[in-house]
């Protein structure tokens, strides 16, 4: 037979259960005899029938799947009595040689019972197999083609009417699976601008939107994260042109989801009430005389009251509003906490009981923010009550429109977000989502920004009478004085324009302004801003001016001035450009002025009219339409909103030595409502948009910590790292166990997440085995520390104070630590913050003695005639400290998430030195003495026959062996009582790397992460003096180690 | 420039990059970090007929003074006489960020000034001689 048609008869048995065969081959010829007792040939309904006439009435009454026994009974009576025996003695055969011995071996008598058993039996297997469907096609599917209608699946009356009951049910089946769709009005109906708007206000109750929510949701992978509808990354490629847009031109990113927390109150109780929240060791305070002024934005990171190295709560950023000029009210000060969502509880929580601001403040307020807040709850209420009229007469006509919501939608109308404190003063409000940020990274920001904003213009007449809008600032244009502020504010915006790159002035430089209405002036289509070279005023010493009075002169025949960038020929044009050279320089040396800081977006009312009075984009479309000369600009006149901003320089990177300054750029914070009216004029500023995956890369490529993924030691840091590890967890599993990495092989103890903890404690017992070693030996390694004192010389530049009292001072604070620590159990760990014995560290790691490089500041630094016992003797009091060390690989390799970073031995060093291009050691392939317990518990399950569904290699710990495993094992992981991590492998283990990867602001693979302090200074003692600071890494799935170099960047 | 920070005031010094003008595609700056080869293929290539550039600009800050001096000779030595340069100095104000690491404060500027010197090379095609 071909094998085209035993595949055929294959495929038709498919199906069939395995106690009944099917005959293909039923011809004519077979006639009067086919029908045995043991093999059974049931399906031969029709082709047989003709062949009975006697018997073909009986088939066409019954349905052809459900084949009722009586006929074939009676047939089988008929003509084969007795064949029972010996067909059963032979089993199914085939029918060829069934058909030979039927007349050889007739049985001589049939039992009528177990014939009728067997019967029965088997009648019953057809049955089953009849009723049951085992294809996944749906039933019209199965039926032959040329029964085949069009539509089918869309009207079941085009089916044969025996199958419709079935095509029913399966019809109803999909639509139980398909997701509840509110399909009850047309699309149409759905789109209309009311339902559209109580649509998105329905889905934006639960998680917050931000203002841009829509024109993201268009082009990013949206997240919900910390309460938020948040785009993590853009939907197209654009990894390396966001980067591009970050170092050459402008990357724009939405940072509404900031929380802003406001405190109100007197200065000096503000200030000892934050003093406990924060330490002077990590950098300024709340107190440090720039950002108490309002000239600059300062940032700290907050600690739990009074309880400095442990217990962090998060980094911050904060801004005081400046005093006014008057001083009058210079006691009560205003004062913005920026945080992000994810530390905002905590923070929020631990300020109300430092401030003791318990009671929500309700009704009796004097201050004008309070009931402000309050009115603003009354609105939503309002629009709640609105929405609700509104479902209710589903008929339509709206007299009650429905308003979108403008900030935070998860409010509950009527809880107060607002606490205020009898014995202090204080009021905290929780202003989230009041004010919106951008933020603009790149050196263009400046080009970006100066061309999309407009200064308004100085108003002195009303618009309208009856409308508010502008009336706050009509009133104040009638003030000379204030007029004359904002003046001064605009001519500092416009020298903005003269200054390359944000990095050129000073970090966190506040600038406030009040601005026209940017969508006015949009552009017709989206063009990058470029520097306008016109606009930069060419320095009398600089370079320019250099060619234009004496190249100029001297060179003029010849073609070398076609191309110059400024020609001041003029000399009227050269003293104004001399003018201005001053004052951009006056601007980067001394900074904007303290006046100029001053913004109106601080006063609420003012705010919340702003928002309220905003022009709709329709109208607004509307009177474009209405132009004479359709395309030209429109100018609104009085009508034109003015809208207070405030813009913070975010200061690029500050730490370490090279790409000083890079990833600055401003940041934008805009009242409420007006999030799409400068979102756009930016974007169509050529500035290219980035999500949350963008801001990770940004501030990777600073080599600054992250929030919260950088913060192990905040509680949102440990959240965040539960929440991975599960996260790539299941990523784990969801593989087949044959594709999985085996970390227990690869010597990888915790590849999803770093055991912060053990490590710490591993190294605590470690260093206390060797301290007991080195009693013995100490005379060794000090000889080893007085070889290493480094001549010191002061830095120039740096001011400090007496190195000896210095010290000693830093002694005693440490000491105190010290003691601090001792009485705290020392239970958890901390990240060590304090900038002093930073400093010192970060001298340390450099090396002292580099070939081929230039000399180093690094011994003039820190070492403050420190030795080097001593200062171990110091950070001896630090047994469970971590610190934040940047690393960049030397030769090959990109690190990843949770790569180890250890410590090389002095084999590592000599194949170093011996082998320039030696790329760094293996770990030997470790044996994973936990997959023969796991098989076996698998045999196990597979005997007991538990049919339950686990986990590919779990054990359900149900049977003997649970008090052994009490948790389940996972082929290629350690299950969880680690053992010591630190000796685990060949090279011993200092820390984890959180972030890692190809660097391509570097050009090499950089990671960042988090090594122990003790093995820090274990490694460094022991180390060459030209390979300080070298390190491996290896990644948790690879054997091979990198070497590396650790910095510690302060 | 004086120097109105009382003793007890601690201050880190912090470079800000030199300002700088918006680049024309001829304007070279060099630096110590790239490979001088690179730099140097990067000038004739801008000088090539592919690149476009009539004449380029080769500055120098500081301590690359020397190697912009070094890659405008080598030019030079290559183009077999057919390159002309024309040397400038000049001197750029640098500003270095004061900023405090504590709290107290003596009121000190927010940056310094400081001078640094500079040069600039242009380098153009000799135009044949009348």
């Amino acid at each position: 037979m071909s094998n085209a048609r035993e595949k055929k008869r294959a495929k038709k048995m498919r199906n069939q259960p395995a106690s009944v065969t099917l005959s293909s081959e039923c011809g004519p010829c077979h006639g009067g005899i086919q029908h045995h007792n043991g093999g059974s040939s049931s399906f031969q309904t029709t082709k047989q029938a003709d062949l009975h006439p006697d018997s073909s009435q009986e088939y066409q009454q019954q349905r052809p799947q459900h084949q009722s026994p009586g006929p074939s009974y009676r047939k089988e009576q008929h003509f084969s009595k007795g064949q029972n025996r010996g067909e059963r003695g032979r089993g199914r055969g085939g029918w060829g040689g069934g058909r030979q011995n039927v007349s050889q071996e007739m049985p001589k008598y049939v039992t009528a019972s177990t014939f009728a058993q067997a019967r029965a039996a088997e009648i019953s297997v057809m049955l089953k197999a009849v009723t049951q469907k085992s294809s996944n096609s749906l039933v019209f599917q199965t039926l032959p083609r040329h029964m085949r209608r069009r539509a089918m699946s869309h009207n079941i009356k085009r089916l044969p009417r025996r199958l419709r009951e079935i095509a029913r049910k399966e019809a109803e089946k999909a639509v139980h699976q398909k997701k509840e769709h509110s399909k009850n009005k047309c699309r149409k109906a759905r789109r209309r601008h009311v339902n559209l708007v109580v649509e998105f206000n329905r889905r934006q109750k639960k998680n917050i939107w931000l203002e841009t929510h829509i024109w993201h949701a268009k082009r990013f992978h949206m997240v919900k994260k910390w309460g938020y509808c948040l785009g993590d990354r853009p939907t197209t490629k654009s990894y390396r042109a966001c980067y591009r847009a970050m170092t050459k031109h402008c990357l724009l990113q939405d940072l509404s989801y900031y929380c802003c927390l406001e405190l109100n109150g007197k200065e000096r109780e503000l200030l000892k009430v934050l003093a406990r929240m924060c330490s002077i060791d990590t950098g300024p305070t709340f107190a440090a005389v720039p950002c108490l002024s309002g000239r600059l934005q300062g940032s700290l990171v907050l600690y739990r009251a009074d309880r400095y190295p442990e217990e962090v709560l998060g980094p911050i950023t904060f801004i005081w509003k400046p005093q006014d000029g008057s001083c009058i009210t210079s006691e009560t000060r205003q004062l913005w906490i920026w945080t992000h969502p994810s530390l905002k509880q905590e923070i929020l929580s631990e300020l109300k009981a430092v401030c003791q601001c318990s009671e929500p403040v309700e009704t009796c307020s004097p201050e004008p923010i309070v009931t402000l807040l309050q009115e603003e709850k009354q609105t939503d209420v309002a629009m709640c009550v609105g929405r609700k009229r509104k479902r209710e007469d589903n008929e339509g006509e709206t007299a009650v429109p429905v308003e979108k919501i403008i900030g935070d939608g998860t409010r509950v109308p009527l809880q107060s977000y607002c606490w205020t404190s009898q014995t202090t003063g204080i009021v905290i409000s929780d202003l989230t989502m009041e004010i919106l940020r951008y933020r603009l990274i790149g050196p263009l920001s400046h080009c970006v920004l100066t061309e999309a904003l407009k200064t308004a213009p100085i108003q002195t007449v009303m618009a309208d009478a009856e409308t508010e809008l502008n009336n706050w600032w009509v009133e104040n244009c009638k003030n000379s004085e204030k007029v004359s502020l904002h003046q001064r504010q605009e001519a500092i915006f416009k020298l903005l324009q003269g200054i390359y790159s944000p990095s050129e002035i000073a970090a966190g430089t506040i600038l406030g302004l009040t601005v026209g209405d940017p969508r006015v002036n949009l552009p017709k289509k989206r063009s990058k801003a470029m520097p306008n070279p016109e606009k930069y005023q060419v320095h009398p010493s600089d370079l320019a001016s250099v060619w234009a009075t004496t190249i100029f002169v001297a060179l003029a025949c010849t073609q070398f001035c076609a191309g110059e960038i400024v020609l001041t020929t003029d000399t009227a044009d050269y003293a104004a450009a001399c003018t201005d050279n001053e004052k951009v320089r006056q601007l980067l040396l001394e900074g904007v002025p303290v006046e100029c800081a001053h913004s109106f977006i601080w006063d609420q009312t003012i705010c919340k009219n702003v928002t309220e009075n905003k022009i709709p984009e329709q109208d607004l479309n509307h009177m474009r339409g209405e132009l004479l000369v359709p395309g030209s600009q429109l100018d609104l006149g009085p009508r034109e909103s003015k809208i207070p901003i405030l813009l913070v320089q975010q200061p690029g990177k500050v730490a370490g030595e090279d790409r000083p300054g890079w990833g600055s750029g401003w940041d934008i914070y805009l009242p409420k409502g007006w999030g799409m009216a400068f979102w756009i004029p930016f974007v169509y500023r050529g500035a290219r948009v980035g999500g949350l995956q963008e801001g990770l890369k940004h501030s990777e490529y600073k080599r600054t910590p992250h929030i919260p993924n950088d913060f192990p030691d905040c509680p949102a840091g440990i959240q965040f790292a539960k929440e991975l590890e599960n996260i790539l967890l299941e990523k784990f599993k969801r593989r087949p166990p044959a594709k999985r990495a085996n970390y227990v092989k690869l010597g990888t103890l915790a590849p999803f997440l770093c055991p912060w903890g053990q490590l710490n404690r591993d190294w605590e017992v470690r260093n206390k085995a060797q301290e007991e070693s080195v009693v013995t030996s100490s005379a060794d390694s000090k000889s080893c520390a007085t070889q290493r004192q480094v001549p010191c010389e002061p830095k120039p530049g740096l001011i400090i104070e007496d190195p000896q009292s210095g010290m000693m001072e830093e002694m005693t604070e440490i000491q105190n630590l010290c003691k601090e620590d001792g009485a705290a159990t020392s239970s958890g760990f901390f990240v060590l913050r304090s900038r002093k014995l930073l400093k010192q560290l970060s001298a340390r790691c450099r090396p002292t003695c580099g070939k081929g490089q230039r000399v180093r500041p690094a011994s003039k630094l820190g070492q403050k005639e420190m030795t080097e016992d001593a200062l171990l003797s110091l950070f001896k009091c630090y047994p469970r400290v971590l610190v934040w060390v940047s690393l960049s690989l030397i030769r090959k390799g990109s690190p990843e998430l949770h790569t180890m970073i250890c410590i090389p031995t002095q084999e590592d060093f000599l194949q170093l030195n011996k082998d320039q291009l030696f790329c760094g050691p293996q770990e030997p392939k470790h044996s994973d003495i936990f997959k023969h317990k796991i098989l076996k518990l698998k045999e196990r399950k597979k005997k007991k026959n538990n049919e339950k569904a686990l986990e590919s290699g779990a054990s359900d710990a149900l049977e003997a062996k649970a008090v052994e495993e009490p948790k389940e094992l996972i082929l290629g992981l350690w299950p969880d009582p680690l053992p010591d991590v630190t000796s685990h492998c060949s090279r011993v283990l200092l820390g984890f790397v959180t972030q890692g990867d190809f660097s391509l602001a570097a050009g090499c693979g950089e990671a960042l992460g988090f090594v122990n302090l003790t093995g820090l200074l274990h490694m460094l003692s022991s180390q060459p003096a030209d390979k300080k600071g070298l390190v491996l890494l290896r990644t948790p799935a690879s054997l091979q180690y990198r070497f590396a170099r650790l910095n510690i960047e302060v | 420039m004086a120097e109105p920070a009382p003793p007890t005031a601690e201050l880190a010094l912090r470079r800000r990059l030199p300002p700088r003008l918006p680049r024309r595609p001829g304007d070279v700056y060099v630096n110590m970090k790239t490979d001088f080869k690179a730099q140097l293929s990067r000038c004739q290539k801008l000088l090539g007929p592919a690149g476009g550039c009539a004449e380029i600009c080769i500055h120098g800050l500081g301590l690359a003074i020397n190697r912009a001096i070094n890659i405008a000779l080598q030019l030079q030595a290559a183009g077999a006489g057919g390159l002309r340069l024309a040397a400038n100095t000049s001197t750029v104000e640098l500003a270095d960020g004061l900023e405090p690491q504590g709290d107290e404060d003596g009121r000190p500027p927010l940056a310094r000034a400081r001078n640094n010197s500079a040069i600039h090379i242009r380098v153009c095609r000799a135009s044949p001689p009348p």
